[in-house]
């Protein structure tokens, strides 16, 4: 039989517990609230942004920019690739950091060469995992001066975060520049996405309907198409930093209202269980000193 | 009525408007732009600005800042990273705004907050420049 004293301690701390969850289930609901909010306001602008770009890139004569080098006298191998990985800050949010750190790791596994790596990881959560697999041994190079905030997303930010890596690859440090975030399909799934930023691949044949490929009549750009790239390509990077930094920043408050929810939840039950072993260790606790005392009664 | 085009200006927070225009004059890199129904494909960026168009025969004003445009015959596509009515701006904030600007700017700065000031200044004042236009 346990002890009494032991269950009554045991019911005590998962009550301290169920309180910090219960709370951090009301902050994330509000807090996802806020996120749903921005979410919504912003997703129009992000679809509606890669619609855009896909369809000017339809229409651009070919141009020699720096930003559509594709760097093709380096070997494939050789190429330096960053990643831009949007984290969580802080734990206690499910699997949703889990996912997307694997998720990372397996597009690490596929690069060719891990030293020619970059990671530029937001959100402390992920900073960590990935300096603590320096130590181990296996790395990719990161970055140490980039911290950013994964929280309360700004256009602001994003546009300093498009900055740097626009900055690296004109200077020919990075290659390539992938962005790694998760993405919100329904408030229930989430799927952790890829998207390659630079450099830009420009089509100049589109598929039609019916599969055949047509010539694309090409527009105008004013002053000149090389001018213009010089300021869309950073406005989309913008664009689509921040669009990410939405949809991940709503994903991590989903996941840890989801998250606390179940382990309010769990504490609850546990609770409930463990006050039925309370109560019926005390009950034999008293029959048993009932019994003590009669026998003894009777001894006398 | 004159024809129309579908217009959509979107910005990064809110669809901003949605629907046809009769005439549309753009503020571009190198100066104004106006854009009837039926024009040529074009493509080009917007720097912070002032941004007007016609539906019903009426003019609305509109502040911009940095973003693009996509024009096509039958319509044109303005994707911004903000862009606001004049009524919407707020003139005391958007003086604020111009003050602190002009202040960092007597400051020795980095040449990428240089810029970076510079660009907050000018989008200051074209928002205290638009928020003038209600009052016509």
């Amino acid at each position: 039989m346990p002890n009494i004293r032991e269950i009554r301690e045991r019911i005590d701390s998962i009550q301290q517990i169920l309180k910090i969850t219960n709370a951090m289930y009301l902050i994330s609901s509000s807090k996802l609230k806020k996120a749903r909010n921005a979410l919504d306001s912003t997703e129009p602008y992000f679809y509606k942004l890669q619609e855009t770009i896909d369809s000017v890139l339809e229409h651009t004569p070919h141009i020699r920019q720096m930003y559509f080098d594709r760097r093709l006298d380096i070997p494939p191998e050789k190429r330096k690739r960053g990643y831009i990985v949007i984290t969580g800050d802080k734990g206690l949010c499910g699997s949703y950091n889990q996912t997307i750190l694997k998720y990372t790791d397996k597009a690490l596994d596929e690069a060719p060469e891990l030293d020619n790596c970059y990671l530029f990881v937001m959100g402390q959560v992920g900073r960590m995992y990935f300096q603590r697999r320096i130590k181990s041994g296996k790395q990719a190079y990161v970055d140490g001066e980039f911290l950013y905030t994964t929280q309360n997303p700004t256009l602001y930010r994003a546009a300093e975060i498009a900055d740097i890596v626009l900055d690296k690859f004109k200077k020919k440090e990075l290659d390539e520049v992938w962005l790694l975030y998760t993405n919100m399909v329904s408030s229930n799934v989430q799927e952790a996405r890829k998207l390659q930023l630079l450099p830009f691949e420009r089509r100049h044949l589109g598929k039609s309907e019916d599969g055949t490929l047509k010539k694309l009549p090409k527009a105008s750009f004013v002053p000149s198409p090389e001018k213009v790239m010089d300021y869309l390509i950073p406005q989309y990077a913008k664009g689509i930093i921040y669009g990410a930094m939405v949809e991940a920043f709503c994903c991590e408050q989903q996941s840890r209202m989801t998250a606390m929810d179940a382990a309010t939840n769990s504490a609850k039950d546990m609770i409930k269980e463990l006050s039925l072993l309370y109560n019926r260790a005390r009950q034999s606790a008293i029959t048993q000193e009932i019994t003590e005392v009669c026998g003894g009664a009777v001894s006398l | 009525m004159s024809r129309t085009f579908h217009l959509e200006i979107i910005a990064s927070d809110r669809i901003f408007f949605q629907g046809e225009c009769e005439h549309l004059v753009i503020t571009a890199i190198d100066g104004l732009l106006g854009i009837l129904a039926g024009h040529e494909p074009l493509v080009t960026s917007l720097p912070t600005g002032e941004l007007k168009y016609m539906t019903d025969g009426e003019w609305h004003y509109a502040a911009i800042s940095e973003g693009f445009i996509e024009v096509m015959p039958d319509r044109a596509v303005i994707l911004a990273d903000s862009c606001e009515l004049p009524e919407e701006i707020d003139i005391k904030r958007a003086e604020e705004a111009r003050e602190r600007a002009e202040e960092m700017l007597r400051q020795k700065q980095g040449i990428r907050e240089y810029y970076e000031t510079q660009a907050a200044l000018n989008r200051a004042i074209n928002r205290l420049k638009i928020s003038q236009k209600k009052f016509r």
